[in-house]
């Protein structure tokens, strides 16, 4: 990148059924919070990008101008689970090219509008007319991945009991209460192998972070802060075939070019904020994202190596799996708790001298992909 | 300014007119797939671009009854209703397809299936002799 572009404010609400707030409701809190922990006014701000796939027409204005925030480019951002780190992606290259200085990054999400069940999809896909639902392609990746490796039912709930472990230190999280392996086996099959607590839940939510160049960071003085070292985005490639699903190559290839731009290795990463939208998703993605070989995930999930204490955590936070999955808000949020935990304010749940964290979120239901986007931020301590 | 030559007008397509898995073939009722006249990728559905080479000489073709199941699962509803469905790769086209599944016998990844036709309803099953 051209010049170097850092984080130096995050604010979120705690995730969960709000469902006496609208967009508007959702996203005004922690906007405000967000810029006041930024120490900007409205007129320090270039350009708000505001990631979502369900708020309608002009989502980021309605926001925006309840604060009178206004004049200044408000780009609204769709692809459904990447929303939000896209709109991130967004504003880091529009600053790494020197075009602005200053940033808003808004992710928010209402998923309590739809009362519950999957999310809806697009009516125009073709599997989508079939009936495919996003548990259904996460439980056919699980069943063909049990089938190949030496894998169980007992390691896809063990995600589940980590990640709920994890999410009771954060106040933050949708489910603040930890599960047994017996409660998440027991639970109501959804999509088998899938039960109900290895997917995640449905939810409201809004997180904001704040944007800034070399040069505005030292004029506004942020001495709290961590830097962008990598932002990829990558979209599906149709396949009209044969496809290995217990090997997104959009992950793959996203996580390969992360890595090249940040110039470091999955083993310097202390923390992962990754898309466990269902249980099995977590195995798939150590994987992809290099901490194990193809197949051997869950010998990292069962030594306890990715839970504090171990290599690297994965989901600090709880993941989407207890912290929750606002959809176009999850992006932001990932890079919110990255920003604590790098910046030592994440209290319970605090990663001891953290200074490498990767964040990543890919999704969207649609036929022939792999997933239809993905996003891979990799930040560092600054 | 002068040209010497109009432009082209993009026409759309009228891809909700024709959009049923299944159609009526000499050989019986058979999935709708795509050739492109071109490069020969066969790709599911009825397409009228191919998504390799980008020609738009294609053509519809059936396409084959059997196959490999790549996975499955069964979605459970609410009112206790199972509904099995699954990936199967088709024999020799390159093709994959969501398919709603029978469970006549156990399912297995990897198995070979067969497509059955019931009425307005198609869906994949354990091949007989499996
Ligand atoms: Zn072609």
């Amino acid at each position: 990148m051209s010049t170097d572009v850092f984080v130096i404010a995050a604010a979120m609400i705690p995730f969960g059924k709000h469902r006496s707030s609208s967009y508007v409701g959702l996203a005004v809190p922690p906007l405000i919070d967000a810029m006041k922990g930024a120490g900007i006014e409205k007129s320090d701000v270039d350009a708000v990008y505001v990631g979502h796939s369900y708020g309608g027409m002009m989502t980021g204005q309605r926001i925006c101008k309840e604060i009178g925030l206004g004049t200044v480019p408000t780009v609204n951002v769709d692809n459904a689970c990447s929303s939000g780190a896209t709109a991130i992606h967004e504003a880091t290259t529009a600053i790494a090219e020197g075009l602005i200085d200053v940033a808003v990054v808004i992710g928010v999400e209402k998923l309590t509008q739809f009362g519950g069940g999957a999310l809806p999809l697009s009516p125009e896909d073709r599997e989508v007319k079939q009936g495919i639902i996003m548990p259904a392609v996460y439980a056919m990746r699980a069943t063909r991945y049990l089938h190949d490796f030496e894998a169980t039912s007992e390691d896809l709930a063990l995600v589940s009991v980590k990640a709920r472990r994890h999410g009771a230190l954060n106040p933050f999280a949708q489910f603040r209460t930890e599960v047994t392996l017996d409660e998440v086996l027991n639970s109501r099959a959804v999509a088998d192998p899938l039960t109900l607590l290895m997917c995640c839940p449905t939810g409201d939510g809004a997180a904001v972070v704040i944007l800034v160049s070399e040069r505005a960071r030292h004029k506004l003085g942020a001495t709290s802060a961590m830097r962008v070292a990598a932002s990829v985005l990558h979209s599906g490639h149709v396949e009209e075939g044969f496809r290995d699903m217990t090997k997104p190559e959009i992950t793959y290839d996203s996580a390969r070019d992360a890595y090249a731009e940040a110039g470091i290795e999955p083993k310097d990463l202390d923390m992962i904020e990754c898309h466990d939208a269902f249980s099995i998703a977590e195995l798939v993605y150590y994987e992809a994202l290099g901490l194990a070989e193809h197949g051997h995930a869950v010998d990292l999930l069962r030594d306890g190596r990715t839970t504090f204490g171990g290599d690297v955590v994965v989901n600090p936070s709880g993941g989407l799996l207890a912290k929750g999955h606002p959809v176009g808000a999850s992006g932001v949020a990932q890079a919110a708790e990255a920003f604590w935990q790098l910046t030592g304010e994440a209290g319970a749940r605090q990663i001891e001298n953290a200074r490498w964290a990767l964040t990543h979120v890919t999704g969207g239901g649609t036929a022939g992909l792999d997933h239809g986007a993905c996003t891979i931020h990799i930040f560092e301590a600054a | 300014m002068t040209t010497t030559t109009e432009a082209l007008v993009s026409e759309p397509v009228p891809d909700l007119d024709s959009d049923s898995p299944l159609a009526a073939f000499p050989e019986g009722p058979r999935l709708v797939g795509t050739r492109c006249d071109v490069c020969g990728v066969t790709m599911i559905g009825s397409r009228v671009v191919c998504s390799s080479c980008v020609s738009r000489e294609v053509s519809a073709l059936a396409l084959p009854t059997t196959g490999e199941l790549y996975s499955f699962t069964r979605l459970h509803g609410r009112g206790g209703d199972i509904r099995p469905l699954g990936y199967v790769d088709l024999d020799g086209v390159g093709v994959r397809t969501l398919t709603d599944l029978r469970e006549t016998s156990p399912l297995v990844p990897g198995m070979r299936v067969e497509l059955g036709v019931d009425g307005d309803d198609w869906f994949f099953a354990p091949a007989s002799g499996v």
